[in-house]
């Protein structure tokens, strides 16, 4: 606390002077109202005895003398302007942030992190000035505007109380780009004219209100926008979090699982956990693990003949953040793709369809090439029936709904073409990283004549010849088209029918039906664990053709999903944590599950980040991105309170004189 | 100041209706003047027999208790209760601190004092009602009978006050005039600066059976004051200069007290009745209540 004297000498002297004058005033003062009364005897001996202290007496007696000076002593006391270092907004126009990621849930500030911002953003308003205007964004890995622009107080208190933890990520570029869309408006231009602002710049101050565990945005122009940081959370926060959780089934050994999960510490301190995996909400295996501070410690369990289950995997230690102590994984029973092979004759193909492996991932049908004139086949077709069909040798009138792969003839959808027949191409190179070529070998294979594709637009080149593409794969409504540019088996000129190519003979050659067989068949979709992140989209699929699907969140809230292209389902609301059930059709079992976990190891570190990597520079500390501040002192003055004050004295004096209140 | 000739009678119909019933008690036997209604010290003639006495010459024959001679062959004369009137007296107050409060303290002594006399004068008792210090310019009338009433009144009504003569100096007048026994009523406020010890004595003096009623007005009792005031005493012009606070206020009513506790006291310990009233009480409910608890009525 400290004074700033408002007067010059000569007015504290005459302001000094008031109040001996009141107080002589008040002696001196013997306008006493007369008063006739019987006798004055009674009155006498009681004055009598009262002035033993006369003086005190007096003073004692007169409530007023003493309201008056009182108010005098609070004036005088505002005089001297008493006043102290506090803390102030900069600027009218201000950006309330606040983090409301999963990490912001964490304990180490009471009640919460989150609470703890709401509250650091509540005293910001208090701090505003009544001119001031003021928003409300929460951003997690999506912003959301809690309250406009407004100078409303109570408005924005009730926005900033609105906020609510969520238990996502945290990305702050969307949230950036809504605060600087104000500060810096948009700019419009016409050919032939200069740049044209179609508003006026309003500079903002924004206080970003978070732990600071936030990508970096690469992409962000602050403009007028000024950037100020409050770091919420204790240096020392003690976590120990689940960032990966996955299943994987033994290649060596089928009906054998492997859960592989990945802790973190960001704790000081390596921290020994107990680590359990719970099947279908029983304990089936556990061990303790060492989590070394500032690392990672891989853990892995193995199930045996488990072919659908829900797992969870949960970490045995008292942290600050209990949402990554727990996570999820689903295994459902595999799907069975559903195949239809049209051919007129193909061992080869019929061969390496029907190998063990395949009978266990896909139901495969044949047909003649005749049965694509049925009305039936039209219909099953065009209704979903079948997740691949392969035409060998034959094209249908109409593009089925499937994914299809086609042999030696081009699909009669609009911008495939081929150039005439050439002989003997030569394999240059194949597109290894793409599923369908996973691990096939085309070396020394020797294929008769081929048909130089072109395929429409988003395709692309599987397998490249000299003569031009080989195979090549399109996307088409939501399906993907494969066309193999020669045939397996066909006609010579001489009118043999014959291998036209050895690659049947090759390894490679099962291994590529296969990868079709999970890639277009669609079991690479059910065969995998589902899981997400939370408040990603998730893809659903099912295994019968249906038109809506329930899904019942780990609180029981239930959504129903329309049916997308080919088969699939969007279920969109997956924010909580935990394992999901999903309900085909009426169908009142559970059909699948999939889970949606945290596992982010940015949310896992509780350590708050002294700054928020943007490109801003700050003029201030010389500095670019935004650093962790206190905010700007300043100081608070206290006299309109004491004038306040004074003020209600006054009326209370007035109360007294008027009411004749006794001391 | 409000007049003292009140507009409202001294006594309603209905106060004489009960004081009619109502007769005046003296704790001690007084020696009247004339033959009233009330038993005496003295034997004379009447239905209630006293005592016997031996017959010397002289008596009266028609008092010798012929029975009485026919068993004991002796002569004895049947003596009788004299039955006499009482003396009453009420003085009343009339300095000016008597004209204070709603009804005046005056108002309300002249009240009681007509009241008290009333039924003396029903019966039969010589009422004598005086203002204290008037004996010289309108000298009070001594009255006997019912129908002596309008004679009391009218001296009640031509009361005035602003006689402030000293208490003691008013009793002694008093005293002086008046020798003779019977009860006195002394209606005051005893506020007299010389204190009303002198005055109280005076009557001590006289055997006569004292009854002091001490009227105060309901301003004196809970002063209903403000601010800064310079009070001026309405007898001697005397000023004092008060600034009402809550402790001035207690002191005040604790010297009141004390007042009343003196007054109360001194009385008490000398064979007087003390009795206080404020001018609220109504003079029905004080004489029919608290008088006749104190013995002055019946």
């Amino acid at each position: 606390m400290n004074f700033i004297s408002a007067l010059t000498p000569l007015q504290w002297i005459l302001l000094g002077s008031v109040p001996p004058a009141i107080i002589s005033l008040y002696f001196l003062k013997l306008k006493r109202h007369p008063v006739e009364v019987p006798s004055t005897y009674l009155w006498t001996r009681t004055i009598e005895d009262l002035h033993v202290n006369s003086i005190w007496q007096r003073l004692r007696q007169s409530l007023l003398l003493f309201l008056q000076l009182l108010v005098l002593l609070l004036a005088i006391i505002a005089c001297f302007r008493p006043g102290w270092r506090g803390t102030t907004l900069i600027g009218d126009r201000f950006i309330f942030m606040i983090d409301t990621s999963a990490s912001m849930s964490a304990t180490d500030v009471g009640p919460s992190r989150l609470e703890a911002a709401k509250k650091h953003a509540l005293g910001l308003v208090e701090q505003m000035e009544s001119s001031d205007v003021a928003m409300v964004i929460s951003f997690s890995d999506v912003p959301r505007i809690e309250q406009a622009f407004t100078n409303n107080r109570s408005s924005l208190r009730q926005a900033i109380n609105k906020i609510s933890q969520t238990n996502r990520r945290t990305d702050i570029g969307e949230a950036l780009r809504h605060a600087s869309g104000l500060a810096n408006p948009g700019r419009t231009s016409e050919a032939g004219t200069s740049d044209v602002q179609v508003a006026d710049a309003l500079p903002a101050t924004m206080y970003i209100i978070s732990d600071g565990g936030v990508p970096a945005v690469p992409e962000f122009a602050p403009g007028n926008l000024t950037a100020h940081y409050t770091k919420i959370g204790t240096a020392t926060p003690k976590n120990v979090g689940i960032v990966a959780f996955s299943t994987l089934r033994n290649p060596e050994k089928p009906g054998q699982l492997q859960a592989f999960a990945r802790l973190e510490n960001s704790g000081e301190e390596d921290v020994e956990v107990d680590v359990e995996l719970y099947l279908d909400g029983g304990l089936v295996d556990a061990s303790s693990e060492t989590v070394p501070t500032d690392g990672a410690h891989g853990v892995s369990f193995v199930l045996n003949d488990v072919d659908s289950a829900i797992l969870k995997l949960k970490v045995q230690y008292k942290d600050h953040m209990s949402l990554d102590n727990e996570a999820f994984a689903t295994i459902n029973t595999p799907r069975r793709a559903r195949v239809l092979v049209v051919t007129p004759g193909n061992d080869a193909l019929r061969f390496a369809i029907t190998t063990e492996a395949a009978a266990r991932v896909a139901d495969v049908a044949f047909a003649e090439p005749a049965t694509l004139e049925t009305q039936e086949h039209e219909t099953l077709a065009l209704a979903g029936a079948y997740d691949l069909i392969v035409y060998d040798r034959c094209t249908p009138k109409e593009m089925p709904e499937a994914n299809t792969l086609f042999i030696g003839r081009l699909p009669p959808a609009e911008g495939w073409s081929a150039e005439a027949p050439k002989l003997s191409p030569l394999i240059i190179d194949i597109d290894r990283l793409h599923p369908m070529m996973h691990l096939v070998e085309l070396g020394s294979i020797l294929i008769y004549e081929s048909l130089p594709l072109k395929g429409p637009e988003g395709a692309s080149s599987l397998v490249d010849a000299d003569s031009g593409s080989l195979l090549m794969i399109a996307p088409r409504k939501g399906f993907e088209d494969v066309t193999m540019a020669f045939e397996l088996v066909g006609e010579y000129p001489d009118g043999d029918i014959n291998a036209k190519t050895n690659w049947p003979r090759r390894k490679s050659f099962p291994v590529f039906v296969m990868n079709a067989v999970r890639y277009l068949g669609g079991a690479r979709a059910s065969l995998n664990v589902v899981g997400s992140r939370p408040g990603r989209p998730v893809e659903l699929r099912t295994e019968a053709p249906t038109e809506q699907i329930t899904v019942e969140s780990p609180t029981g809230v239930r959504t129903k999903v329309q049916r997308e292209s080919q088969n699939s389902f969007i279920f969109s609301r997956a924010n909580e944590l935990g394992v999901y059930t999903v309900r085909e059709g009426s169908e009142r079992e559970a059909g699948q599950h999939f889970s949606i976990n945290l596992f982010d190891g940015r949310e896992s570190d509780l350590v708050p980040r002294e700054m928020i990597d943007i490109p801003y520079f700050d003029e201030t500390t010389e500095r670019v991105g935004v650093h962790a501040s206190a905010a700007e002192p300043s100081r608070k003055e206290m006299w309109k309170l004491l004038l306040i004050l004074g003020l209600l004295v006054l009326v209370f004096e007035w109360y007294v004189y008027n009411r004749r209140v006794y001391l | 100041m409000s007049s003292t000739q009140s507009s409202t009678p001294l006594l309603s119909p209905q106060l004489l209706a009960q004081l009619e019933r109502l007769e005046l008690v003296s704790r001690k036997i007084f020696r009247g003047r004339l033959k009233g209604e009330r038993r005496s010290k003295r034997k004379g003639q009447s239905v209630e027999f006293a005592d016997f006495r031996n017959y010397v010459p002289g008596d009266d024959i028609r008092f010798i208790d012929w029975n009485l001679y026919a068993r004991l062959d002796k002569l004895f004369l049947k003596l009788f209760l004299e039955e006499e009137d009482l003396h009453f007296y009420a003085l009343i107050d009339t300095s000016t601190s008597m004209d204070f409060g709603d009804p005046t303290k005056l108002q309300y002594a002249k009240q009681l004092a007509a009241a008290l006399g009333f039924i003396g004068l029903c019966r039969a008792d010589r009422v004598k009602i005086e203002a204290l210090g008037a004996s010289r310019k309108n000298p009070a009338p001594a009255l006997r009978g019912r129908s002596s009433m309008w004679r009391m009144l009218d001296y009640l009504n031509s009361i005035e006050p602003g006689d402030n003569i000293p208490l003691a100096q008013g009793v002694k007048d008093f005293c002086l005039r008046n020798s003779g026994q019977g009860i006195l009523v002394l209606i005051t406020d005893l506020m007299d600066k010389n204190g009303y010890e002198p005055a109280l004595r005076f009557l001590l003096a006289q055997n006569i059976d004292v009854y002091v009623i001490h009227v105060l007005s309901q301003a004196e009792l809970e002063p209903d004051v403000t601010g800064d005031l310079r009070l001026i005493d309405c007898e001697d012009t005397d000023v004092a200069e008060i600034t009402v606070s809550r402790p001035l206020l207690n002191r005040y009513k604790q010297t009141l007290a004390t007042f009343i506790d003196g007054a109360k006291e001194f009385c008490t310990r000398r064979g007087m009745s003390y009795l206080m009233t404020s001018t609220e009480t109504p003079v029905e409910q004080l004489v029919s209540n608290y008088l006749r608890q104190r013995g002055l009525v019946r």
